[in-house]
């Protein structure tokens, strides 16, 4: 039956509720709901097609947002397909839900301090020990030392889903480290852009003080004189990683991983460029059990060693604390009603799904008998221990030879599952190129500890399905996300993020810089200005194809093994290669280490790890960069030329946008050092090659080409290029920004920047390096430049390097 | 029966390392039945602190870090334990394993040794439907505990061969299980898995066996290294016995327990976490050798 949802709304026409699917739209009677009326309203205003093309911005919307989703089967960033319509939840049912997941999270805490605390939930007999112990993330070494201020969760999430009879029901707890906060707030972002006047008239409750009530708990409990609330990520190769720096950006957080950490003396320390820093407060977005090697899991490369400890001791808080994962367990789902009486004293406000633990015999039986109505699922957070590959499957479906299975394993390990009744989910309206359709959703709402209690983000991350099967076990597969609003019943107050004008501290470096970030800022540096030494090599090599002239190709044939050298192309004969062949062959090497495309990707993999560092701008540039370099090529002379001239376009493009936007600070500087130490050493082989001795008029205008001086030595001199008047420009004017002298000059005032360090002996060398590159270009003049000069100040460019790296980058054995 | 304990472990890093964070479980337990007279670790290179600690489930903890390079990590231990353990008789009557794995499961008492914590997969030890069925041939309806774990136990020693080369502590039970072979840790966790895959609970035991049998008595396999093997919990009247599917026997008075766990990752006498490149080449001496 097709319900025409409104006179009035032409734009709904066709749209059909799903049979015995509550519907958000319309009611049972075909009507639009009230709280619905105005947005559908505004809708029509706009027209579908208008909506059509606001909605194909949205993904791009999106992706300027920041927040991308990487999947861990592919190696590329992917947009999270976000609905161009939000779900909107009524003033109504908005004070059910936040008073519900209030109490639920008080509920969770208050079993969480007791089961690492007295365990009376066991002792009483309220849970079966085994409801505990089988959880892997009840952790052991967490045991009888509460955390700080007995304080478990600062942030809870919650999946609620809607039954048919209009009630909302909890699907899912998530206590771990729980995700899909700042994705709320990318979609958000990214739907304001597209709907801007239609959210603004419904008097949509914001997000921003969600988060700054969020920020100001976690601050607040941080020492000023600390290195401040550290977010710990797992890394860039996290599913979740980028929401990770999106929020450590938005709320001001700086985004460290466990090689950031130091344990000294039962305390956490920061290891930044400029020593150790005491950290006090972590938000947690590595799973506790990755946290510590040396106490918890064992294989973990992800962790400090010794953070369990510094946890027990009281140094540090985390949020979650560790182990607070415990509570996710869907076994404890049968419990909840119970223990919200033992320890609330109160009824369940939102239901939980109908759950039984097939550890009790009762309980079991009851599975049994009603095997085909039920889904069937592990009982604890992660399947573990290949016992049980199905995850949640709907008994119904499973083949004859697994049901068997299932119920042998029943029959010995019941405690492993357990059964849950089916949840049908309520739809809500999705556009898709048929017009308006329901789709089935969950929704995830957020809650954030505060020092006055529990605040619920008003709005929260609703994932649709992409089909229309209602049943809740479907709905994990595929799909795409929508924004949920939550509209006022009053006038809003507005609060953004920023805080008020007065409050505002005056700070000029943000934040500390970790050993890590100063790696990959030192090596961004220097693979992008390697790259480019070598585009430039390839761009002289496919100019010069095809020159039967003797001088000229003697001019390629030292560009070709300069190539060589530099490990661009393979190592060959040059009879067999022509120019045109080996510039084509580099810019297609991918398993050369020296070859352009590999240098870019390094340059990228660096980036990747201080994302939060770069502007999306600037991450763009090396993305588009590392795209560009990796499309397939027919390795033409033309084709070649074309591509390494785009691509040094582009390296111009990110220096400059490096020069003009990014602030200087400790980390601009390290990565100018890594580009200073490539130029100088670049500049001081292409003149070993085509600067020394006879060089000849060819092999010098090749110099003067790679090192970017045609038109100074033009303007200059006027007259054939003269080895020692290049070597002069090249080597020695301060004022050429390609020059050795220059790069020294400038790395002697990056130094400077820097911050102090406690290692004298390292800081010497580091200072004795700048002097040693100064004092080499200082024994020479233009007219005596030889090979064992070039040598010279080759090893001195890269004494600089390694004198840097031990300073700043070293592992040091050092205490605060 | 007294015992002098010797143990050395020396571990050699290709490249040296800058900082080095361990944590040591050497130290004999002290229980009703086992006595520690005298106790020491010495480390090379000496740590500013070592701070003596107690985990979960009860087994002494040295932990410390070594925060100056170095190329070689080495720890020495010595100690004097009294036992005075013997297993049950021959003829203990025990419940039906039925019973036992439904009141593990029903627990109420969540302290260290309630037998909940040693039902579920652990890290090294996950449930293999392979060994399973090995393990349910000795457990039909009805059967005695004691009888199925005696029974068990000697299948595995007759079934698997003794074999130092065969496999290394990251070996897993499933592993080891395919191959038939292994050393001490393999048989117990082959056992353990078998036990939990019934539903049924079991620990590993880390300790020590003497080294020169008694006059007239065979030697011990694995007697010149630490030893390891099942403890399964029988029920609340009988509690935890030992089971050393090594040597088919139950433990007594030759064993000497330094603790259980739910497997090595429990129990491993040193965790290090060390930066350093390269490889690292581990040695261990163990003695043991009755006084008087």
């Amino acid at each position: 039956m097709t319900y025409v949802a409104d006179p009035m709304a032409s734009i709904l026409s066709g749209y059909a509720p799903i049979e015995g699917v509550y519907d958000e739209l319309v009611d049972a009677t075909g009507r639009v709901r009230a709280h619905w009326r105005p947005f559908i309203n505004a809708l029509e205003h706009l027209g579908l097609q208008e909506l059509a093309h606001r909605a194909d911005g949205v993904a791009r919307r999106l992706r300027e947002s920041g927040v991308y989703y990487r999947a861990y089967d592919r190696d590329a960033d992917q947009a999270w397909p976000l609905s161009a319509t939000p779900v909107l939840i009524s003033a109504d049912d908005w004070r059910v839900i936040e008073a519900g997941v209030v109490q639920r999270a008080q509920l969770m805490e208050a079993t969480l301090r007791d089961v690492y605390g007295p365990r009376t939930l066991v002792s009483n007999g309220d849970i079966p020990a085994a409801i505990v112990t089988g959880s892997p993330d009840f952790l052991r070494p967490m045991s009888g030392k509460p955390p700080v201020d007995n304080r478990y969760l600062y942030f809870y999430a919650v999946d609620l889903g809607r039954a048919p009879d209009g009630r909302w029901w909890v699907l899912n707890d998530r206590t771990q480290a729980p995700s899909g906060a700042g994705y709320a707030l990318g979609n958000r972002i990214a739907l304001a852009r597209t709907l801007p006047e239609t959210m603004h008239d419904l008097d949509v409750q914001r997000l921003a003080g969600f988060f700054q009530a969020f920020r100001a708990m976690l601050t607040g409990r941080s020492a000023p004189d600390s290195a401040g609330v550290c977010l710990l990520t797992p890394g860039p190769y996290n599913e979740t990683y980028y929401e990770h720096a999106y929020l450590a950006r938005y709320l001001g957080f700086l985004l460290v991983e466990g090689e950031d950490l130091a344990v000294r003396n039962g305390a956490v320390f920061l290891r930044t460029v400029a020593g150790l820093k005491k950290i006090d407060m972590l938000l947690r977005r590595l799973d506790a059990d990755f946290a510590d090697p040396l106490e918890l899991n064992p294989g973990s490369q992800l962790g400090a060693p010794g953070l369990a400890h510094a946890a027990r001791a009281g140094t540090v808080s985390f949020a979650n604390a560790l182990g607070s994962g415990l509570v996710e367990s869907r076994a404890l789902m049968s419990f909840w009603p119970r223990l919200a009486q033992r320890l609330l004293g109160e009824d369940l406000l939102l239901p939980n799904i109908a759950t039984w633990w097939c550890g009790d015999d009762a309980a079991r039986d009851v599975v049994r008998a009603r095997l085909d109505d039920l889904a069937i699922a592990p009982a604890f957070t992660t399947e573990r221990g290949g016992l049980f590959h199905w995850g949640a499957t709907r008994t119904a479906e499973l083949s004859p030879q697994d049901r068997a299975a299932l119920l042998a394993r029943m029959e010995r390990r019941g405690g492993d599952f357990v059964g849950q009744e089916l949840v049908t989910l309520s739809s809500s309206p999705v556009m898709t190129s048929q017009g308006f359709e329901p789709r089935p959703f969950q929704l995830r709402v957020f809650a954030a500890a505060t020092e006055d209690g529990w605040v619920v983000m008003p709005g929260g991350f609703c994932r649709v399905s992409s089909r229309s099967d209602p049943l809740a076990i479907n709905i994990q597969r595929g799909g795409m996300s929508a924004d949920a609003w939550v509209l006022a019943d009053g006038p809003l107050v507005y609060r953004s993020l920023l805080p008020a004008a007065n409050t505002v501290e005056i700070r000029r470096a943000v934040g500390a810089l970790t050993t890590r970030t100063a790696e990959n800022m030192f090596w961004l540096g220097r693979y992008l200005e390697r790259a480019d030494a070598c585009l430039r090599l390839v761009r002289a090599l496919a100019t010069r194809a095809g020159e039967r002239d003797p001088e000229a190709v003697a001019v390629t044939d030292r560009l070709c093994a300069l190539m060589e050298t530099w490990g661009a192309i393979a190592e060959g004969d040059a009879e067999e290669r022509s120019a045109g062949e080996a510039a084509a062959e580099a810019m297609q090497a991918t398993d050369m280490f020296g070859a352009p495309p590999v240098l870019v990707r390094r340059a990228l993999h660096a980036a990747s790890a201080i994302r939060d560092m770069l502007s999306p701008d600037a991450w763009r540039m090396i993305k588009g960069l590392d795209r560009q370099l990796f499309e397939p090529m027919d390795g033409t002379v033309a084709e070649t030329l074309d591509r390494a001239e785009r691509a040094l376009r582009e390296l111009a493009a990110f220096s400059g946008y490096a020069h003009e936007n990014m602030t200087r600070s400790t980390g601009w500087a390290i990565l100018d050092i890594g580009r200073r130490v490539e130029r100088g050493l670049a500049v001081t082989r292409y003149t070993a090659h085509f600067g020394l001795g006879d060089a000849g008029p060819s092999a010098l205008d090749a110099l003067l080409e790679l090192g970017d001086s045609q038109i100074t030595y033009a303007r200059r001199y006027f007259v054939t290029a003269s080895p020692a008047a290049v070597a002069d420009l090249l080597i020695f004017d301060e004022d050429n920004p390609r020059s050795c002298a220059f790069q020294a000059e400038h790395l002697r005032a990056l130094l400077d920047q820097l911050p102090e360090s406690a290692h004298s002996d390292a800081a010497n060398v580091l200072r004795r390096s700048v002097v040693l590159l100064e004092a080499t270009m200082a024994s020479r003049s233009p007219g005596d430049v030889d090979i064992a000069f070039t040598d010279e100040l080759d090893a001195a460019f890269l004494h600089v390097a390694t004198s840097f790296s031990a300073l700043y980058l070293a592992d040091h054995a050092d205490t605060p | 029966m007294k015992y002098r304990i010797r143990m050395i472990s020396s571990t050699h890093y290709d490249t040296s390392a800058p900082l080095g964070s361990h944590v040591l479980r050497v130290r004999p337990r002290t229980s009703a039945n086992q006595r520690v007279n005298a106790f020491a670790v010495e480390i090379e290179p000496p740590p500013a602190e070592i701070a003596e600690g107690m985990d979960f489930f009860g087994i002494a903890t040295q932990t410390f870090a070594i925060e100056k390079p170095h190329e070689t990590f080495v720890f020495r231990v010595t100690a004097e334990v009294e036992t005075n353990a013997s297993p049950p008789a021959a003829d203990t009557p025990s419940p039906a394993w039925e019973d036992v794995r439904r009141q593990a499961w029903a627990d109420a008492d969540g302290t260290t040794a309630s037998p909940a914590h040693f039902l579920f997969p652990s890290r090294i030890v996950s449930l293999d439907d392979a060994i399973t069925e090995y393990a349910a041939h000795s457990f039909p309806p009805g059967r005695a505990i004691l009888a199925a774990l005696g029974d068990l136990m000697r299948r595995i020693h007759a079934d698997f061969v003794y074999d130092v080369d065969a496999t290394d502590v990251t070996t897993t039970p499933v592993a080891a299980f395919a191959a038939r072979r292994g050393v001490c840790q393999d048989f117990a966790q082959v056992m353990i898995a078998g036990l939990r895959g019934l539903g049924l609970p079991a620990a590993y035991v880390s300790g020590f066996l003497r080294t020169t049998p008694p006059p007239g008595k065979p030697r011990l396999e694995g007697a010149d290294a630490m030893h390891a093997w099942v403890s399964a919990w029988c029920g609340p009247e009988l509690g935890w016995i030992d089971f050393d599917p090594t040597n088919a026997m139950l433990p007594g008075d030759s064993h000497i327990t330094i603790g259980a766990g739910r497997d090595y990752a429990d129990v491993a006498p040193e965790i290090g976490v060390i930066v350093t490149y390269g490889k690292q080449a581990l040695e261990v001496a163990v003695d043991v050798s009755p006084l008087d």
